[in-house]
């Protein structure tokens, strides 16, 4: 199901102001969020995040593709090594 | 028999019916597109007039994307998924499904013919049903 349109996407408040701050302040660092669930705006392009994933950062530059995605998709939460294999 | 939008050769079935048989159009816009051409939609195709199928053929050209124009666009909406490695990119490079469907059973479509795995708990019933 999505999201009602009249609500607009769902953006983290401080999280945006951060990303403008460094956007005016020319800073390049990566920003730490644990907001998975933040909405990619326009504004974020460019910007380097390191996405919480439960239990590290995964690091992250925003692209414009990227728009309209949340910025969880792009830190797995799960990790699959496959199934078996190499027992000799 | 007519043809519409290129290689779409559709039989001596009713015109709504046979519309569907191009890739891009289903019964809903196979039978918008007999209302904005004016043709009755349960006429069969094998019974058309030139003159309507080319306006049949001229309908679906302006109005709607269908067959190699869509699967085109499908496909690169697709390679963007992919190319951003965002979640549902990864389950298409996997090939697993992608819209959070369960994969311990089922998800057969994506996921081609089972592949059994000895001592898997459940694989002496499968194969005895």
């Amino acid at each position: 199901m999505t999201r009602s349109a009249k609500k607009g996407p769902y953006v983290d408040e401080k999280l945006f102001r951060k990303v403008v701050l460094a956007k005016e302040r020319n800073v390049n660092q990566p920003i730490r969020t644990w907001s998975r669930r933040c909405t990619i705006v326009p504004e974020f392009v460019g910007q380097k995040f390191e996405v919480h994933n439960g239990k590290q950062f995964v690091g992250l530059l925003v692209t414009e593709d990227m728009v309209g995605h949340k910025l969880g998709e792009f830190s797995p939460t799960r990790t699959f090594k496959g199934h078996g294999g190499s027992r000799k | 028999m007519p043809r519409v939008a290129g290689v779409d050769i559709p039989n001596d079935k009713q015109l709504r019916i046979a519309l569907t048989y191009i890739y891009g159009v289903g019964p809903h816009t196979a039978i918008q597109v007999c209302k904005e051409a004016g043709i009755d939609p349960l006429v069969r195709a094998k019974n058309l007039t030139e003159d309507e199928i080319s306006r049949v053929a001229s309908v679906i050209d302006r109005n709607y994307q269908v067959e190699g124009q869509l699967r085109r666009i499908v496909n690169a909406n697709i390679a963007r998924l992919r190319d951003i490695r965002c979640y549902r990119g990864m389950r298409h490079r996997r090939g697993l499904p992608v819209r959070g469907q369960r994969t311990r059973t089922n998800a057969r479509t994506r996921k081609g013919p089972r592949k059994t795995v000895a001592g898997k708990k459940g694989v002496k019933e499968l194969h005895r049903g």
